[in-house]
Formats: C-alpha cells, sequence, structure tokens
C-alpha cells in the first residue's frame, strides 16, 4: 500500500482534553510531520474540529486511535493524499460553476 | 505558577472543617476538667472522623458529578467513554479531590490539637494557633479567588471567632448546670 502523505478529518470531540492537547497528541504520533486544528462549531458539550495531519507515511489506525482514546469521534474522511507525492485537489469547469 | 481551583475548594473545606470541629472538641471536652490524653485521644478521634468522611464524602460526591459529566458528553458524542484518556482524567480527578479534602481536614485538625500532643494543654494556645491557620487560610482563599486578602481574612477570622463563642456558650451552660 502507498504511503498517506495528508489526511483531513472532521472530528466531534469533547471540550476537554482540550484542542491543544489534542493536537499536541497527534502530532506525537510516529511519521508525523505536522498537525493543522482548526475550531469551527462550539456546543454547550462538545466541538468540531477539522484535523489535518501531514507525514511522510502516517498511520491512519494510529491517528484514530489517538483521537477515540482523547475521547474524539471521526465524522468523516474529508480529504487523503497518498502516494509518492502531494498531488492537490484540481478545479474543474464542474466547480467554477 | 499554575492552580488548581477545584483542589482549592477542597483544601479550604476540609482545612476549615478540621480546624473547627477539633477545636469545638477541645474546648467541649476540657470544659469537664477532662485530663491530656482524653482531650488527645476525643480530638484525634474526632480528626480520624472527620478525615475519613470528608475524604469519602467528596470521594462520593465528585464521582457523581463526574460520571454526570461523562455521561452526557457520551450523549452528545453517540459514543461510550470507557477506557479513554477523559475516563481516567475524571477517575484522577475524583481521587485527588478525595485525597485533598481527607488530608486537608486532617492536617486542619492536628493545629488546635498540637499544644495537647506536646503536652502544653492551653484552650487558648489551641485557639491562637486556630486563628493563625484562619489567616492563612483567608490568604490562600484571596489568591485563590483574586478578591480582596482584608475582606478573606476577616471572614475567616470571623467564622472560627464564631466557633468559639459558640463553644463558650456551651461551656457557660454547662457551668449554670
Amino acid at each position: 500500500m502507498s504511503q498517506i502523505k495528508r489526511i483531513v478529518l472532521d472530528v466531534l470531540k469533547p471540550h476537554e482534553p482540550t484542542n491543544l492537547e489534542v493536537a499536541s497528541a497527534i502530532g506525537d504520533i510516529r511519521d508525523v510531520e505536522g498537525v493543522n486544528l482548526s475550531l469551527y462549531e462550539v456546543d454547550q458539550q462538545t466541538e468540531n474540529v477539522k484535523i489535518t495531519v501531514e507525514g511522510t507515511d502516517v498511520d491512519y489506525d494510529l491517528v484514530l486511535q489517538t483521537i477515540e482514546n482523547l475521547g474524539g469521534v471521526v465524522h468523516s474522511v474529508d480529504e487523503i493524499i497518498a502516494g509518492k507525492k502531494i498531488v492537490e485537489e484540481e478545479e474543474t469547469l464542474h466547480d467554477r460553476g | 505558577m499554575s492552580f488548581n481551583i477545584e483542589e482549592g475548594r477542597y483544601i479550604i473545606l476540609g482545612s476549615i472543617d478540621g480546624l473547627l470541629a477539633t477545636l469545638g472538641i477541645i474546648m467541649g471536652v476540657s470544659v469537664v476538667g477532662a485530663s491530656n490524653a482524653i482531650i488527645v485521644s476525643a480530638a484525634f478521634g474526632g480528626a480520624i472522623a472527620l478525615a475519613l468522611t470528608n475524604g469519602l464524602g467528596s470521594y462520593l460526591a465528585e464521582s457523581t458529578i463526574e460520571h454526570g459529566k461523562l455521561a452526557m458528553a457520551e450523549k452528545s458524542l453517540l459514543r461510550k467513554l470507557n477506557n479513554t484518556y477523559v475516563e481516567s482524567q475524571s477517575r484522577r480527578k475524583i481521587a485527588r479531590d478525595a485525597v485533598s479534602s481527607g488530608g486537608a481536614s486532617f492536617i486542619g485538625s492536628l493545629i488546635p490539637l498540637a499544644p495537647w500532643i506536646f503536652s502544653v494543654g492551653s484552650v487558648v494556645a489551641s485557639v491562637g494557633l486556630s486563628l493563625i491557620s484562619l489567616v492563612a487560610l483567608g490568604i490562600y482563599s484571596a489568591y485563590i479567588s483574586r478578591q480582596s486578602y482584608a475582606i478573606s481574612v476577616v471572614k475567616m477570622v470571623g467564622l472560627g471567632a464564631l466557633i468559639v463563642i459558640a463553644v463558650q456558650l456551651l461551656r457557660i451552660g454547662h457551668l449554670v448546670q
């Protein structure tokens, strides 16, 4: 299987542990080179965050396990980039419309 | 320096409880002219009982609250949080608060008891040490709450004075009989 370079996840998590702790825990996973965690919705008990994980060979199962251990739930995997190089999404005519 | 406000609550609560309840026991028992050994024994028994009830009481109260919080989070997340970091943090908090409450209560109890343990045997010394400790607790309380030091100290010492007056009234009642 080819190596995963980037994963973008939509995650629902409790307020505790904080986003700082979650990002830091994911950043500690082996072969992860960087993490971006953006908060986009806050409720009374939970918050929705978008987590972007980049690395040389990101282990999705380990990322999932870390998020679940911190009380989070992965709602969807919004983007995956795998292979030898990072390929960005191309804009098509459909997107322009 | 980071401060855990939740723990501060149990330290204040436990200390006041241990300090003033033990002072009450000492003043009450000394009325009947009890010996040093009897006073130490009665107050120490009270200190142990208070530490256990405060510790267990905090454990039960915190367990209820923490499990309630977890249940609410589980409902929102649509998943169980068993064996997660969140649950382990919750368990740690329950234990920490129980130990803070019981420990503070026991340490607080030893303060008015100290003159009797060292055979100085003076109610005045017990009251004096208790009031000094209440001043320290008032300063600690003001530091946590970021409120006025003077008001906090006056509140704490006022509470102590109220207990001393109440027990003194009991003493007068006893002498009248």
